[in-house]
């Protein structure tokens, strides 16, 4: 059940183009060029409830629209990560807490949950990267027991870079059986943990993982596949969650396919053994 | 006089041999097309493709746009041009969009292209006329070439003449209210397709604002604010360079008369900075690209 | 068969234009498209209109909603479809088809798009079937048939001086009785369409495609084209669209508008990264959608076979000979 600006409560999208209103009720900077937004409802509920891995489209309705990933949720929120890098984002930049906004959602297939149960799971995120993956770690956490070992191996370019600190230093290296990773890309005053690139970092840790989630920028991701299939994972094990540029978010508009599988709607999440079977245009 | 289909066995020979020889890396042409009327540019790396290349009076595409594919690379390519795809090559010299020294100019003799839209519609048999940008064409032959196809002809240095359109002054002479009635009733059949742009040798911006729709300077919508905005921008920004080749026109699948716009700058510029013809000359001054004394300036 | 003469056309039209709005094909100009009859209408029946009916369900420009943004609030307000029945008199096989593709789109796969439903459930379609083929026309090959529409509300035939018709579903029963009075019943003899000369062969393209995302072929064929949108924006099956925003101070509207996979900024990502960077990749990625990727998520190709795309393309890059190219190569 959505609210939208006339009042009543409608099933899920009268017409899934058309957002409903919501405000920001926090904004937390995760980096100099990334910030988390809380959004509710103006009625302070979950605009829609999401699987991790799934997104949503928030809009300034003057600016643009654009798709993110849902970083988390709460019971009455949802948090997306977003980098300024365009337009859309430069400007929600610049907004304040209380700020009406746009939502539609959620989009996407998400991660496939009962494939991970029970298994030791690697996650590998780079800078921005580390975003859609969250939202599987949190989902771990908040159902421990279904999950095994839980290895997170992240890096940023510089310790100022590095997302949701307060999970990566704090809250994450407390949890039982979960061990946290982190890494960045140049020596730095004030920081005395590793230095090196991610995909090098995997393979010193060379950790024994049943399931991988990959998840970075294109580069990270070329140079850590290689070094995941020489580690001996297979292709349906090593999962990763993918981006395009997107303006419907339903699989109609036609510009975000990969072969025929659009990422909005068939992705964003796939298998390394899904991709193999499409073209190579990502 | 040698007939097309023999200059057609001359084009090929000379192509096979540019390629063979490595003179040059590609060689930009027209092949056979899908019907009778119709011809598709090609480029061809490979010898023995060169017999696909053809040279007949439905060679209507001008070759010169091809050039800029070629820009990044550093190898030499050769192109087959009449006097339009001349024109157009030279002007992206001017443009300093390609190097001289990058292209090798094939020459040809033009004897004017047919209608192919007429052709498709009055049969293989009929007395099919020239296309109507060949009708209106003052320099059939190429201005500039480092070979030649058929009998060398001795081309004189072209003279531009200051041009009146009778089709521009009809407009010229309507009220304000009728010229703008008929504007709109043109470019309300805009697809923004964007067809005109992509064809033309004197739009070769790297960056087309039309294709940056972040910017804002232009909507994708359709209606004709914007879509007289497109066409009054891109005959602004193609004043002073347009080489009258008509492809514009010709290719619009919604017939607007694109050349009136066209046709009314060039009379405009011939009016006040003296007759000009673009792409006649890598060497001559472009009047709105540079600054003479003389130049008007009513404003001052 | 339910057959009147042509030359009562007129009447018909005008006593279907009492209850719905009746769409003709007609001459505009140089163009062809369909238009709303009223008696000044140039009716055109010879061949098909360059304009397809795509943008009666599938408009050029689309407003979806509108939107007030001041300070901080934001109100959104959807705008209302029009509430008004529709009938398309005159659409050819090729072009019904290529409604059936777009409701594989716009119906399909988990979200139904309203805008287009609205108006889809709101239409009737006449169909005409075509008894001579253009010189680029190649629908049979692809599958149609030119004298049956297939989802056609009334299939209809021209023919001997009369129009048939025949209805084929409740709502095209309603036209027939509407019109009855105008009406005789006889058997009409449908004639054979005539005259196609381009039959290119479909057999495991789809298939083979799938292998040849790394052919020669397009390297060879992309530096031809000139990467414009006329063949997206004639193509009666091309759906792609953007959304962006008309805002005029506090206020604007959000509109979808055609899009074509022809330009570059297409698949321009904000980081700047682009999958598609140069014109080898569209002008593979157009004709694998059409071929392959279509028919592998939908069942059926994006290409019906009207031929527009033949006659439009400046540089003549045809489907057809992609086609013949994909079955030659290795």
């Amino acid at each position: 059940m959505s609210s939208c600006s006339c009042g009543h409560e409608h099933d899920q999208a009268i017409n899934p183009l058309i957002p409903t209103r919501a405000k920001v009720i926090k904004i937390v900077e995760e980096t100099p060029d990334v910030k988390t937004f809380f959004i509710s409802t103006l009625d302070d509920k979950k605009p829609f409830d999401p699987n991790p891995g799934q997104l949503g489209m928030l809009s300034l309705p003057d600016i643009g629209e654009a798709m993110f990933s849902v970083t988390d949720k709460g019971e009455n929120h949802i948090e997306m990560a977003i980098k300024a890098i365009g337009k859309l984002t430069y400007t929600l930049h610049e907004i304040e807490v209380g700020q009406e906004v746009g939502i539609r959602g959620p989009y996407g297939n998400g991660f496939p949950l009962d494939y991970f149960k029970g298994k030791d799971i690697l996650f590998i995120g780079g800078g921005i990267g580390l975003a859609p993956v969250r939202s599987l770690i949190m989902h771990c956490l908040r159902n421990r027991e279904d999950y095994g070992k839980l290895t997170v191996v992240y890096g940023a370019r510089s310790k100022a870079d590095l997302c949701f600190k307060d999970d990566l230093f704090n809250n994450w290296p407390k949890v039982p059986n979960m061990e946290v990773f982190i890494t960045i890309d140049k020596e730095e005053e004030g920081w005395d943990g590793h230095v090196g690139f991610v995909p090098a970092y995997v393979e010193e840790l060379a950790p024994k993982p049943q399931a991988t989630v990959l998840c970075g920028p294109p580069i990270m991701i070329k140079f850590t596949l290689p070094i995941l299939q020489k580690m001996g994972f297979a292709d349906k094990d090593i999962i990763t969650t993918l981006e395009m540029r997107m303006k419907c978010g339903i699989g109609k508009c036609g510009r975000c396919n990969i072969g025929s599988k659009y990422v909005c709607l068939d992705g964003p999440v796939f298998s390394m053994e899904e991709l193999k079977d499409l073209p190579p245009e990502y | 006089m040698a007939t097309m289909e023999q200059l057609t066995l001359q084009l090929r020979e000379t192509a096979r041999e540019i390629l063979e020889s490595k003179k040059a890396a590609a060689v930009i042409g027209w092949e056979k097309g899908t019907f009778w009327y119709t011809t598709t540019p090609v480029v061809l790396t490979k010898p023995e493709d060169t017999e696909r290349l053809v040279w007949n009076e439905y060679c209507l595409n001008n070759l010169a746009k091809y050039l800029l594919d070629f820009q990044h690379s550093n190898e030499k390519v050769a192109i087959f041009a009449r006097g339009c795809d001349s024109r157009g090559i030279n002007r992206l010299i001017q443009d300093k969009q390609i190097d001289r020294d990058k292209v090798l100019i094939i020459g040809l003799a033009c004897p004017g292209m047919k209608d192919d839209k007429k052709a498709r519609e009055l049969g293989q048999n009929a007395d099919i006329p020239l296309a109507k940008k060949c009708q209106e064409c003052a320099y059939p032959d190429a201005l500039v070439y480092d070979l030649w196809i058929g009998e060398p002809k001795e081309v004189a240095k072209p003279v531009p003449e200051a041009k009146v359109f009778p089709e521009v002054e009809a407009i010229e002479q309507m009220t304000p209210d009728d010229k703008y009635a008929s504007f709109a009733a043109n470019y309300e059949k805009c697809l923004r397709c964007y067809a005109c742009r992509n064809v033309c040798p004197a739009c070769n911006c790297k960056e087309c604002i039309f294709g940056n729709s972040s910017k804002e300077w232009s909507a994708k919508a359709n209606n004709l604010s914007e879509n007289m905005f497109f066409a009054l921008t891109r005959a602004l920004h193609v004043a002073g360079r347009c080489i009258q080749c008509g492809e514009c026109e010709r290719i619009c699948p919604v017939n607007i008369p694109i050349m009136l716009l066209n046709k009314k700058i060039i009379q405009d510029i011939d009016r006040l900075f003296g007759p000009y013809e673009a792409g006649l000359d890598p060497e001559d001054k472009m009047p709105l690209g540079s600054f003479e004394f003389t130049d008007p300036e009513e404003f001052m | 068969m339910f057959t009147f003469q042509e030359s009562e056309i007129k009447n018909l039209l005008n006593a279907l234009a009492k209850e719905y709005k009746v769409f003709v094909p007609a001459k505009v100009g140089d163009e062809s498209k369909f238009v709303p009859y009223d008696d000044n209408v140039e009716l055109y029946w010879d061949r098909n209109v360059l304009l397809s009916v795509k943008d009666k369900f599938f408009p050029h420009t689309e407003p979806m909603y509108k939107f007030k943004t001041k300070r901080k609030t934001v109100e959104i307000e959807p705008l209302a479809s029009k509430d008004e029945p529709v009938l398309l008199f005159g659409v050819r096989s090729c072009d019904l088809q290529a409604l059936n593709c777009l409701d594989q789109v716009f119906l399909t796969k988990g979200f139904v798009d309203e805008f287009y439903r609205t108006k889809r459930d709101q239409a009737t379609i006449v169909a005409l079937g075509c008894n001579e083929a253009e010189d680029t026309c190649f629908c049979t090959a692809m599958g149609v048939d030119p004298q049956k529409g297939n989802g056609a509300d009334i299939q209809a035939y021209r023919t001997q001086g009369k129009f048939g018709m025949e209805a084929l579903t409740e709502k095209g029963q309603k036209i027939i009785d509407i019109l009855k009075s105008y009406l005789k019943e006889e058997n009409l003899q449908v004639p054979e369409t005539q005259g196609f000369q381009l039959q290119p062969d479909m057999d495991g393209v789809a298939e083979k495609l799938k292998g040849m995302f790394d052919a020669e072929l397009w390297a060879e064929v992309a530096p031809t084209c000139l990467n414009c949108g006329a063949c997206t924006y004639i193509c009666p099956t091309c759906h792609c669209f953007d959304i962006s925003q008309d805002v005029r101070g506090e206020e604007g509207f959000k509109y979808r508008c055609w899009d074509s996979c022809m330009f570059e900024e297409y698949t321009l990502m904000a980081g700047g990264h682009n999958p598609r960077p140069s014109k080898k990749e569209r002008v593979r990625n157009r004709f694998m959608h059409k071929l392959c990727y279509f028919p592998e998520r939908y069942n059926m190709l994006l290409c019906t076979g009207c031929g527009r795309c033949l006659n439009v393309c400046p540089v003549n890059l045809h489907i057809t000979s992609i086609i013949g190219k994909v079955k030659e190569a290795n």
